[in-house]
């Protein structure tokens, strides 16, 4: 504590002239007839281009029974459409000196390419094919779900606290009232198993529709060019009838909730805390993003100083809201904590409770507010520095705020936050009814052999 | 005008309906816009450190790096890790500042600070937003003159460099790599890891002398990219540095590599190994050789990625293998090329030889021209990709100044990858690639790998120490090693159970001598009945082999049962082990045993009965039930040494333990009777201590 005056000197410098211009990206938009939405920005600083299409569907889409078919359909999308045999995409990305690969999230699916400029072409019209004519043959179904199953088991099944985390996230919803967060992205083996070829099929038909698709273009191109590209290759492809709307209804504070698990891969046991929080658009979410911030991001956060340094509780501490991307309806901001050797998880909990406690009695101070906001300002900023950065962020606006325009003044909400915003969002989020706690054990195996 | 288009139009529709359509072909690259390195400005300040500026101002962010000649190659033998350890400390506390202040003080600013170390160069690098820069080199400064590397930090970092050097040694991956930079440099300081010894040979003064000598300016590369101007740096710069000066002690004069007159095998024997990783090279070309154009196509091409013949040909033609690549790396001083796959054992001979084949064939065939224009595409085509952001034009300057790579090379590189010929590709790997003094390492189960190897070459045989083994040393014995009958004697041992130095539970094991039969039992007993295990062997109190197993685990709840008999040469009965999901997986077990196979929960009874004396090594088959495998294990005994446990202070032999699924040590008194005083589980937080 001995230099927080001239810490706190430091920390309360923000330039607000610079705050305000960093990072701004300029676009333009434009929209086929039929329904593909075209976002672009033009950045000439290296001879590169950045083609980015999200696909306005995710999990949330899913329905029970059928769970982990976005993701499924994701790896479809590389084996092969009428003009592109299987493996090709990849292979002709790579020896044009491109990269490119796909995710998929809760509410969407994306996948992108950054490519020499004079490439543009082969990006677009690769994107293009697989949008008008994937192959969905039983062979690549069956190969794909395999692989699915595979990468199930090696990133979620096989890995210490990753099934504590990735199935915990969705106990805070009601597979009645809100299945479309109610159940995991990756999906169950059984509903994989039990998946027909109709059923990708049908799923291709409803949501790869160029009118259910954002296109993305951002770097070193001339935008007549652009254009001319984006007609001769996408304007053939029929639009489809609009997908379903998603339902969710979800209510913070529903009661505390108390889970325990046992974890074959963990040497060490941890606690997990899941609140529930709104929909991204929501005017709550700014302070609870720097919130989550001052509790868990860095070494000078809240639980690493008081449960790894000073109470030497825990190994390491995490915090996240909606890890995997943002979502439309409501999602969850977690806290995890992993046990040092031989402390029980019991207590290591009521040490990060207390924290949590602390911030909604007596919220935060003015030098971690400024630090979580400078933080906040310093990866928003880089964020924008490439240009698949600006593309995936042309693409978060578009779909998760009211108008893409946000782009260039959401920053200013952040750094509008005050102190007692934190202090009522701490209030109103962090309460104990609103809490689903996860307490992982360590099965002992491997102790005696 | 009308009339002329319309009239142009019915001479070519076809033409243009063609045009807009959707082609069915992979459209064509359009014109290449010439790529230009971003300028930056350089200069050499009066003590001698170099200053390269990259003026960038797109976004307001600035990164800095500051690399000196301090790498691990400057260890002193026997002090390997130390130019590791000094960077780890440089931000873990200065003359006024913590390590936690100097965390809160970046971090306020939304920044980050770290340094790292790697063979020629200790780097420290800072990533902040520009309005940032005072601060940055504030700390940069503080950090870089003014470290006081505390005590207690250094055993912090000593101990989380040791856990991962555990870590390392059990992974096969990893082992090979130390063996082939090794047998590649031999005496040279890029050959030398380091080791838990040289980990706890070096002592604070070590770290804050290393940092004095080295930390110089004279010959160390400053480098500031991002929204900043010359005029600003400079003049931080000068502020930060006041009175720096002075140069590092030359470096050790480095000995030539190992010349071999013909390939040779090494064979890293690692029992139970269930691959074998396989590295071939040889040491190659200075950084500044131009060769290197010509060599990097060569090696794009051989193994550079999936794309690549390696990759298409072990793996997606002859599954093999889940990768086979090949890589020419750059030192400072003399570098290297190296292929490697891991392979299943039983197609280790068929790997080799084909990757051998491949090496021959880059070397004496010219490359057909779709794979050249392939590979080139790649490489030229990636490359404005790499310099995007201004931490990355910053690093690739660097890389070029601190090779002495010379003025031009960033503007000239993809064009002179562009121009090399096939022929040029070919030449150039027949002078990398040396194929008749080649080093291949292979890391696998030395037993079932021995026959394959020796037909393709010479074949030296090492543990993994590094000790060498004759060829009769690696195969199980045929008979079983014969126990020392008087440590058969009754007795009854209790030991706790550490997890990280806490107590977790403790284990009770007892031999008993009931009649004129001999009867081992263990019971365990883990946070507090969570983990509960009984074991009771039945053995042959003529020669301790073991004839029937009883076993109940129960494991949160969890109930799973081991019932078997051992005779004439097979395992019977039935097994089952708890799962992850919480279910009991259950088996039959009728299995065919090699002559000498002990059941693999007899090992804390067996241990303490081999002859045990100082530098003999014993290898045993054993059975293990839970998993219905088949495992040998290799212990190597030590020289008796001082081991304090609660039950007190006794000689003991240390006994490594491998070809388990984690190897393990053993320490066990050498006075009869001879009891475990203490087992430890590499990379596991786990320790069994004897108590009474």
């Amino acid at each position: 504590m001995r230099d927080v005056g001239v810490l706190g000197g430091v920390l309360v410098w923000l330039a607000p002239a610079l705050a305000a211009q960093a990072g701004r990206i300029s676009y333009e938009a434009f929209t086929l007839p039929n329904g593909l939405h075209v976002l672009y920005s033009e950045d000439h600083s290296a001879p590169i281009v950045s083609v980015d299409v999200w696909y306005n569907t995710g999990s949330r889409n899913e329905r029970p029974g059928r769970s982990g078919f976005a993701h499924l359909f994701e790896h479809m999308m590389f084996e092969g459409s009428a003009h592109v045999k299987k493996g090709e995409h990849f292979q002709l990305i790579s020896r044009a000196g491109g990269s490119e690969n796909g995710s998929t999230a809760e509410d969407r699916t994306n996948y992108y390419e950054t490519i020499p400029s004079n490439r543009l072409n082969l990006a677009l019209w690769l994107e293009a094919d697989r949008m008008r004519s994937l192959a969905i043959t039983d062979e690549n179904f069956h190969n794909q779900r395999e692989t699915v199953k595979e990468e199930r088991r090696l990133r979620v099944d096989n890995q210490p606290y990753a099934p504590a985390f990735i199935d915990g996230m969705t106990w805070p919803f009601d597979s009645a009232t809100c299945f479309a967060y109610a159940h995991t992205v990756i999906g169950s083996i059984d509903d994989l198993n039990a998946g027909q070829l109709s059923d990708v099929q049908a799923f291709f038909d409803t949501y790869y529709a160029p009118n259910n698709a954002t296109l993305v273009v951002v770097g070193d191109f001339r935008p007549l060019e652009l254009r001319r590209f984006v007609n001769q290759y996408f304007s053939e492809i029929p639009r489809h009838p609009d997908p379903p709307p998603v339902s969710c209804a979800s209510r913070v504070g529903r009661g505390p909730m108390r889970r325990e698990l046992t974890d074959a891969h963990a040497n060490l046991p941890a606690v997990m805390r899941i609140y529930r929080v709104p929909p991204h658009a929501d005017p709550d979410t700014p302070a609870l993003e720097l919130l989550n911030v001052i509790l868990g991001e860095g070494e000078s956060s809240r639980l690493n100083v008081d449960l790894v340094r000073r109470e030497k509780a825990a190994l390491g501490t995490q915090v996240a809201m909606n890890p995997i991307d943002s979502r439309r309806g409501p999602g969850v901001l977690l806290a995890l904590a992993i046990a040092n050797q031989g402390v029980d998880p019991l207590k290591l909990d009521t040490l990060v409770a207390a924290q949590l406690d602390s911030l909604r009695a007596g919220g935060v101070t003015g030098e971690e507010l400024t630090k979580a906001k400078n933080t906040f300002r310093s990866g928003f900023i880089h964020g924008r520095e490439t240009t698949l950065g600006k593309a995936e962020e042309l693409q978060h606006y578009d779909m998760f705020h009211a108008s893409p325009a946000e782009i260039n003044t959401d920053l200013e909400r952040f750094l509008a936050v005050t102190a007692d915003d934190i202090r009522r969002v701490a209030g109103k989020y962090l309460d104990p009814a609103n809490a689903l706690v996860i307490i992982v054990k360590p099965a002992a195996s491997g102790v005696t052999q | 005008m009308r009339r002329a288009a319309l009239a142009l139009l019915a001479v070519v529709p076809a033409l243009r309906l063609s045009a807009q359509g959707f082609p069915t072909e992979p459209p064509k690259p359009t014109r290449l816009a010439p790529v230009r390195f971003p300028p930056f400005k350089e200069a050499t300040l009066p003590n001698g450190l170099a200053l390269v500026v990259i003026e960038h101002h797109e976004q307001p962010v600035v990164s800095v790096s500051l690399a000196f000649r301090a790498g691990a190659i400057y260890d002193p033998a026997g002090k390997e890790g130390l130019s590791e350890l000094t960077a780890e400390l440089l931000s873990k506390g200065t003359a006024t500042r913590t390590a936690e202040q100097i965390a809160s003080t970046i971090e306020g600013v939304g920044g980050h600070l770290s340094a790292s170390s790697a063979d020629d160069f200790l780097t420290i690098s800072v990533d902040a937003l520009s309005d940032q820069l005072e601060l940055v080199f504030d700390l940069l400064g503080d950090v870089t003159l003014h470290s006081t590397f505390p005590t207690s930090e250094l055993e912090l970092a000593r101990t989380r460099s040791l856990s991962a050097l555990a870590l390392q040694l059990s992974q096969p991956g990893a082992v090979a790599q130390r063996f082939f930079a090794s047998e590649i440099y031999g005496r040279n300081p890029y050959g030398r890891s380091p080791t838990r010894e040289s980990y706890r040979a070096v002592t604070a003064e070590d770290v804050a002398q290393f940092a004095r000598e080295r930390l110089r300016p004279a010959g160390a590369l400053l480098v500031v990219a991002g929204d900043v101007t010359d005029a600003q740096v400079r003049d931080l710069v000068a502020k930060a540095f006041a009175g720096w000066s002075g140069a590092p002690p030359s470096g050790p004069a480095l000995p030539a590599p190992i010349t071999r007159l013909a390939p040779e095998i090494l064979l890293v024997h690692r029992p139970g190994s269930a691959q074998a990783n396989i590295v071939a090279g040889n040491p190659t070309i200075l950084p500044t050789d131009p060769v290197y154009y010509a060599g990097r196509v060569a090696s794009q091409v051989l193994g550079g990625g999936a794309d690549s013949r390696l990759f298409l040909i072990l793996r997606e033609q002859k599954s093999w293998t889940y990768g086979a690549y090949a890589s020419l790396r750059r030192h400072r001083g003399l570098g290297y090329w190296q292929a490697t796959a891991e392979v299943r054992t039983n197609v280790t001979d068929s790997a080799l030889v084909e990757l051998l084949h491949q090496i021959d064939r880059i070397r004496t065939v010219v490359i057909p021209d779709s794979e050249l224009t392939a590979a080139k595409g790649f490489l030229v085509g990636s490359f404005p990709l790499t310099i995007e952001t201004p931490s990355q034009i910053a690093s690739q300057v660097a890389n070029a100044k601190l090779l002495g790579l010379g003025d031009d090379y960033l503007r000239l590189y993809r064009e002179r990858l562009s121009a090399v010929s096939g022929l040029q590709a070919r030449a150039a790997a027949a002078r990398l690639f040396r194929r008749s003094a080649l080093t291949i390492v292979v890391v696998g189960d030395g037993a079932r790998l021995y026959d394959r190897l020796k037909a393709i070459g010479p074949v030296r045989i090492v543990d993994v120490d590094g000790h060498p083994l004759t060829p009769s040393g690696l195969n199980p014995p045929a008979a079983p090693v014969a126990l020392d009958l008087a440590q058969f004697a009754a007795r009854l041992d209790s030991a706790r159970v550490l997890v990280q130095g806490n107590p977790v539970g403790f284990t009770v094991s007892e031999v008993r001598r009931p009649g004129d039969s001999l009867v081992y039992t263990e019971r365990s007993n883990l946070g507090n009945g969570a983990f509960q295990q009984q074991t009771t062997l039945v053995l042959d109190p003529a020669d301790g082999s073991v004839r029937q197993v009883d076993q109940v685990t129960t494991q949160q709840g969890q109930r799973a049962e081991t019932h078997l008999t051992y005779a004439a040469g097979r395992a019977k009965g039935s097994s089952s082990a708890p799962q992850q999901d919480g279910s009991v997986k259950r088996f039959d077990v009728d299995t065919a045993l090699p002559p000498g196979t002990i059941d693999e929960n007899a090992v804390p009874f067996v241990v303490p009965a081999l002859p045990l004396a100082a530098g003999k090594t014993f290898t045993m088959t054993f059975f293990t039930p839970s998993e219905n495998a088949i495992k040998v294990l290799t212990f190597k005994v030590g020289s008796p040494e001082s081991v304090s446990v609660p039950a007190g202070t006794f000689q003991a032999f240390r006994i490594d333990a491998t070809g388990s699924r984690v190897p393990f040590t053993m320490y066990v008194t050498s006075d009869a009777p001879r009891r475990v005083l203490k087992t430890e589980f590499a990379g596991q937080p786990f320790v069994v201590e004897l108590v009474k």
